[in-house]
């Protein structure tokens, strides 16, 4: 082939696929509105986007699974802890997550908090193709309590356990985070069950150093169960 | 060197080592702080830490494709540059504007998207940069009107980069299509606009380096880079899998991306024969380490690390993993780090006038960073593969796996000493080789 047809290959493909491209980015601009939920982009939730590029929180953590992997990814955040705490984490990461690494407490106003959190809560129900899949601990245990709700107390227990992210920083039967004690045998060292609950609502009722985030804001039914579960664990 | 106004590549050159070197030292404060509680997180925090780090690489790889340009207009022109002046305010234009980002990140000011952290006003003022360089390039090349291939696919690929750069200034509500776009400019930068010039300057530098004829180093560059572009432009669709896109992208991003090692491959191969069936001898040979072992570091870096994850079925699982950080590190470094370099030997004895001087000193440190990338790379692939697993699949939470990973971004943080080692020795042999005493 001459240099000339190659060239005219080059260029004429070149059209033909930048041509493809343009039309399926035009569909999905198209999509994309509905697929994340452009009707409830308020905007305190653009405040919160502003909010978060000011902060560039995005070196740190992942978003969509795009950013600095040094932290977690905020992508689904809101699924998993409520517009309070993130509040409270937001305002004094540290003291409400005590982790050996250590995210800064930044200069934000509670206006920028609030943004922030509106934010984050829009952001997870953006539709991203069920992205990051459900892991087989977190899908295990929403099972174990539907199969048993209500029935035996204490049966939502792990379910609870896994939802408020106490394995963050507790490890039962070796699996978990090493930041707080290991509760594999805690039922033995605090058999009491109501101890267990006033624990539970305030770590520092019972340990004075304790660095646990208190849980008090869990409804009292959930307190019971996660205490029940947590005496049975002898 | 045929033309006295070649020599404006020269500061280009020299700033562009200097951001290296800086660069490098940002990345190990960077891969420290995953490893040790840390000690600056009020004076110098891991987002400020890796905005510099992951700036300096693009501001220091784009002063080396201006100077590289600067270099080879003149000569594929075969007139004298345009105006030496624009290229030198330019250069301070471009010198200032990265400066004044790095200094705003250690304030803690950022537009807050990554790689495109620069605040809006530094931003307009590259994009002033660009039209000038842009400007000045074209008007070089219309005084003769020799549109050589190179020369063609060099300047398409600048204009290509100024153009998908706009599409990352402006604030969109929408964080997904903010996103959407943000790949416009990085994946059409990486995968797009810096192969054509990437895939140009290869192809000037291997021309001289072994007096091939020019048809079939051309004929070759426009298949590669045409291969590139087709299968580049809609492999984009490997970031659409996750951030609001539809799941079409699954197939049309799949497909294309896996397609993409192919073009790197030729042009390992094309390489490799142009160099076996030379016709000169290659006095250069610092030269041509960078270009045969850079071209063979593109496949691996960019091609089969780039491959290993871009299939959907793989990537739900290790998107935004250290897999992506070990990817981006071998991938920069192979494809575009590598050919800087090989431009910058290639040229600087031509720019200083030398005939014969010692090359072992830059052979070495050619062996030292290959070495100390591979094996960084190596470790942040084990360190996300632990990462995968007991994070994404098993589901324990983010902060216990980045303890199993520690022993990973140890030995990263020693791979990265090794590399820091060979590209210190590079930038005393930049500023050293040739000089009185040095000339064997």
């Amino acid at each position: 082939m001459t240099q000339a047809s190659i060239r005219n290959i080059f260029i004429g493909g070149t059209v033909f696929f930048s041509l493809l491209f343009l039309y399926l980015s035009y569909d999905s601009l198209r999509q994309m509105p509905l697929r994340t939920n452009e009707a409830t982009l308020t905007p305190q939730v653009v405040a919160g986007k502003h909010a978060w590029q000011k902060y560039n929180c995005n070196d740190c953590h992942t978003i969509l699974g795009i950013g600095g992997y040094y932290a977690p990814d905020i992508t689904k955040v809101a699924t998993y802890r409520d517009a309070d705490w993130l509040g409270r984490f937001l305002k004094d990461p540290e003291g409400v997550w005590a982790a050996k690494r250590r995210m800064p407490k930044l200069p934000m106003s509670d206006a920028e908090v609030g943004d922030l959190v509106a934010f984050m809560g829009w952001v997870s129900k953006i539709d991203t193709n069920d992205w990051p899949r459900k892991p087989m601990l977190a899908a295990g245990a929403p099972a174990v309590s539907s199969q048993a709700q209500g029935r035996v107390p204490g049966s939502e227990g792990p379910m609870l356990f896994a939802r408020n992210g106490c394995q963050g920083c507790h490890k039962i039967n070796g699996v978990g985070g090493a930041i707080g004690p290991d509760l594999t045998h805690v039922g033995s060292r605090l058999p009491d069950k109501q101890a267990q609950i006033s624990h539970l609502r305030d770590p520092r009722s019972i340990h004075p150093q304790s660095s646990m985030p208190a849980f008090g804001k869990m409804s009292e039914h959930d307190l019971e169960e996660l205490a029940e579960y947590l005496v049975s664990l002898k | 060197m045929t033309h006295a106004t070649q020599r404006e590549a020269y500061p280009y050159f020299v700033l562009a080592v200097l951001l290296f070197g800086l660069q490098l030292i940002f990345g190990i404060l960077t891969i420290a702080k995953y490893i040790w509680p840390d000690p600056l997180l009020y004076v110098l925090p891991f987002n400020q830490s890796r905005a510099i780090h992951i700036n300096l690489l693009v501001f220091w790889l784009l002063l080396g494709f201006m100077g590289g340009t600067y270099y080879m207009i003149p000569e594929e022109s075969e007139t004298e540059l345009f105006s030496p002046l624009i290229a030198r305010i330019q250069f301070w234009l471009i010198a200032a504007a990265g400066v004044a980002s790095i200094v705003s990140y250690l304030l803690g000011y950022s537009w807050g998207m990554p790689f495109l952290e620069q605040p809006t006003a530094f931003k307009a003022v590259i994009v002033v940069a660009a039209l000038m360089f842009l400007y000045n390039v074209f008007r070089t090349v219309l005084k003769t009107g020799k549109w050589t291939a190179i020369q063609g696919v060099l300047l398409g690929g600048m204009v290509f980069l100024a153009v998908m750069f706009l599409f990352g200034i402006v604030f969109m509500k929408n964080l997904a299509t903010q996103y959407f776009f943000w790949w416009w400019v990085i994946h059409l930068w990486v995968e797009g606009a810096w192969e054509l010039i990437a895939g140009a300057i290869l192809a000037f530098v291997l021309l001289k380096l072994t007096g091939i004829d020019r048809p079939i180093i051309e004929k070759w560059l426009y298949i590669e880079v045409g291969l590139v572009l087709f299968t580049g432009i809609v492999g984009t669709g490997h970031h659409y899998y996750w951030i609001g896109t539809p799941a079409y992208w699954y197939w049309w991003g799949g497909i294309f991306s896996a397609l993409e090692p192919l073009p790197i491959l030729f042009m390992v191969l094309d390489t490799m024969r142009h160099v076996r069936e030379k016709k000169l001898v290659i006095k250069n040979r610092v030269a041509l380490h960078w270009a045969v072992g850079g071209a063979w570091f593109h496949f691996v870096g960019a091609g089969v690390w780039g491959f290993g994850h871009t299939l959907p079925q793989i990537n739900v699982w290790t998107h935004g993993t250290q897999i992506t950080a070990a990817h981006g590190h071998m991938a920069f470094f192979g494809a575009y780090a590598t050919l800087n370099l090989m431009m910058i030997y290639f040229t600087l004895p031509k720019l200083r006038g030398w005939e014969d001087y010692s090359q072992s000193r830059g052979i070495a440190a050619f062996w030292i960073m290959i070495s100390g990338m591979l094996l960084m790379g190596l470790a942040l692939t084990v360190s996300g593969i632990v990462q995968t697993y007991f994070n994404r699949i098993i589901g324990i939470d983010f902060l216990t796996t980045q303890e199993y990973m520690r022993l990973w971004f140890e030995v990263a943080l020693a791979s990265a000493a090794l590399f820091a080692a060979g590209a210190y020795i590079f930038i005393y042999d930049f500023f050293k080789a040739g000089r009185a005493g040095a000339r064997t």
